[in-house]
């Protein structure tokens, strides 16, 4: 009964998705979509982009490198790491060459959840037994299994760690784990270990906004759980460009865009 | 009209492979997939993998380092080019230290249509305007959009490409242009020039089965457009895994995983 009550609102939800092509229907089929129907919410799909307010200075967009405004809760292990990094971001970003961030130089795969930090959109494609982010930022790959396996204990530590999901009411509910401990937590270089553990509670709270809260876990860097919450805009007339982290200079535009006025 | 049409084709394709998931009822509902209804057979998704076999010698084994066992008509530049390439693939493999493989030392994507070559699956998914291969590859992303938009000539050079497709009857006619030169054509260094041109014709033989032929067209690289083709089969129980080319190292495993025999 699951199955097909999924599969018809994947069904809707791809109907809907299409009306932005038709502007003249965009209104009232979008006044439709605000409906209760829990089938019709599962539809996470289209092109979302940040939707923060556009501050002006870099202490307000902090959106733009870390997570929360104020520091997250770290233990003397996390406070250490990150008093040494050497970010190239934020109120006190380094010159590039001095940089300690991981990604500089290497172009090592950016991670998870540090991959919503850059100012990029992100593409939600939906399968039957999978939710799929996909990110402009690098072609990398956020994929939730919701046919309800469990983590795949056996693979490796990963980049982008081991993502299941399933759906409270119009919610997915996502718990990633199995990361490696070669990535920042955020461009200002908070930290975190293998013990990562990363559970996004992601809700359209109507046709053209969706939203994902983001509990971190990490006892290891953390004293306790933290929250972000991260708003994001359907931009329905967007696609993903592509975009490879290939040296330095793609890292200098991506700056210049997030100091942008947003659109 | 046309909207709905494929809103209804991605829902029965959703329905249908629903079916998977539950070994029980694989057998019944996968028999109308080979019926002629046109918007049934609109549906590309799932993972894929390559079927063709996989004959012993390294002579034979071209399918993975080249699209055919006889030599492309290249013109003199392309030769020349082809002359200077030293692969660490093939009969005349180069030690890792010595190839001047564009993808060594400093991992950049392969390209298209060299992405075919590398041996890991692929996964179609399908939304109203596009239809998107991803794959395990480095998370590389074909992203080939259907909703009837010309070329965009504003874009640089691209390493995969810009993308464009329309159905003719149950084949995916893809047309892409907008290449960077930086990528070898294939694994052992087969060139070609930011004049490619790529035409591909993905069409599902069955529901387990696509076949994928690719025409290269580049005047600079090759003296007439040539073909080759690529069956894929159907793989109900994989997902794509995380695979991110990081050093010499993600190399030396891939060659193992091509060695072995198919599954």
């Amino acid at each position: 009964m699951r199955k097909c009550t999924l599969g018809i609102a994947l069904a809707f939800a791809i109907i809907l998705s299409c009306w932005p092509t038709l502007t003249a229907q965009t209104k009232q089929e979008s006044a439709a979509s605000k409906g209760p129907s829990s089938d019709q919410s599962h539809d996470l799909s289209g092109v979302w982009f940040d939707d923060h307010p556009r501050l002006i200075t870099v202490q307000q967009r902090y959106w733009a490198y870390t997570f929360t405004p104020e520091a997250p809760p770290m233990t003397a292990w996390a406070q250490s790491k990150f008093d040494a990094a050497k970010p190239s971001f934020g109120p006190h970003a380094h010159p590039l060459m001095e940089s300690t961030d991981p990604l500089y130089h290497t172009c090592a795969p950016i991670g998870f959840p540090i991959a919503f930090l850059y100012p990029l959109p992100m593409q939600i494609v939906q399968t039957p037994g999978e939710v799929i982010m996909l990110f402009e930022f690098d072609s990398l790959r956020h994929q939730i299994f919701t046919d309800g396996r469990p983590h795949d204990t056996t693979l490796g530590p990963l980049w982008m760690g081991d993502s299941i999901g399933h759906w409270e009411g119009d919610t997915l509910v996502t718990d990633t784990v199995n990361f490696n401990d070669k990535t920042w937590l955020d461009r200002l270089g908070h930290p975190h270990s293998e013990a990562l553990h990363v559970v996004e509670r992601i809700r359209r709270i109507d046709h053209d906004h969706l939203v994902d809260d983001i509990t971190i876990d990490d006892p290891k860097a953390y004293t306790k759980p933290w929250t972000a919450h991260l708003p994001f805009v359907l931009k329905p007339k967007w696609t993903l460009a592509e975009m490879f982290c290939e040296d330095e200079q793609s890292f200098q535009t991506m700056d210049k865009d997030a100091a942008a006025p947003a659109k | 009209m046309r909207i709905y049409r494929l809103g209804a084709a991605f829902a029965f394709a959703t329905v249908l492979s629903f079916s998977l998931t539950s070994p029980a009822q694989t057998k019944q509902p996968s028999k109308p997939s080979t019926a002629a209804t046109e918007n049934q057979a609109r549906d590309l998704s799932g993972v894929w993998f390559d079927d063709r076999p996989r004959p012993v010698t390294t002579n034979e084994r071209y399918w993975n380092l080249k699209f055919n066992a006889e030599e492309p008509p290249m013109t003199a530049w392309g030769e020349a080019q082809y002359k200077a390439a030293k692969s660490s693939f093939g009969t005349k493999a180069y030690p890792l230290a010595e190839t001047n493989d564009p993808l060594y030392h400093t991992c950049t994507p392969p390209g298209l249509p060299r992405i075919y070559l590398h041996p890991f699956p692929m996964q179609v998914v399908q939304t109203p305007g596009e239809v998107i291969v991803l794959f395990e590859y480095d998370s590389i992303r074909h992203q080939i959009f259907t909703d009837g938009r010309a070329h965009d000539t504003t874009l640089g050079p691209l390493w995969m490409g810009d993308s464009i497709g329309h159905w003719e009857g149950d084949t995916l006619v893809t047309d892409t242009v907008n290449f960077n030169d930086k990528t070898w054509l294939d694994r052992i260094g087969h060139p070609h020039s930011d004049a490619l041109h790529v035409v591909e014709r993905f069409r599902r033989k069955d529901h387990e089965h696509l076949l994928v032929v690719i025409t290269i067209e580049d005047p600079k690289a090759y003296t007439k457009a040539w073909t080759t083709q690529i069956e894929f089969g159907l793989r109900p129980k994989w997902t794509l895994a995380e695979q991110f080319c990081e050093d010499e190292e993600s190399f030396q495993s891939m060659d193992k995983d091509a060695a072995a025999p198919a599954k």
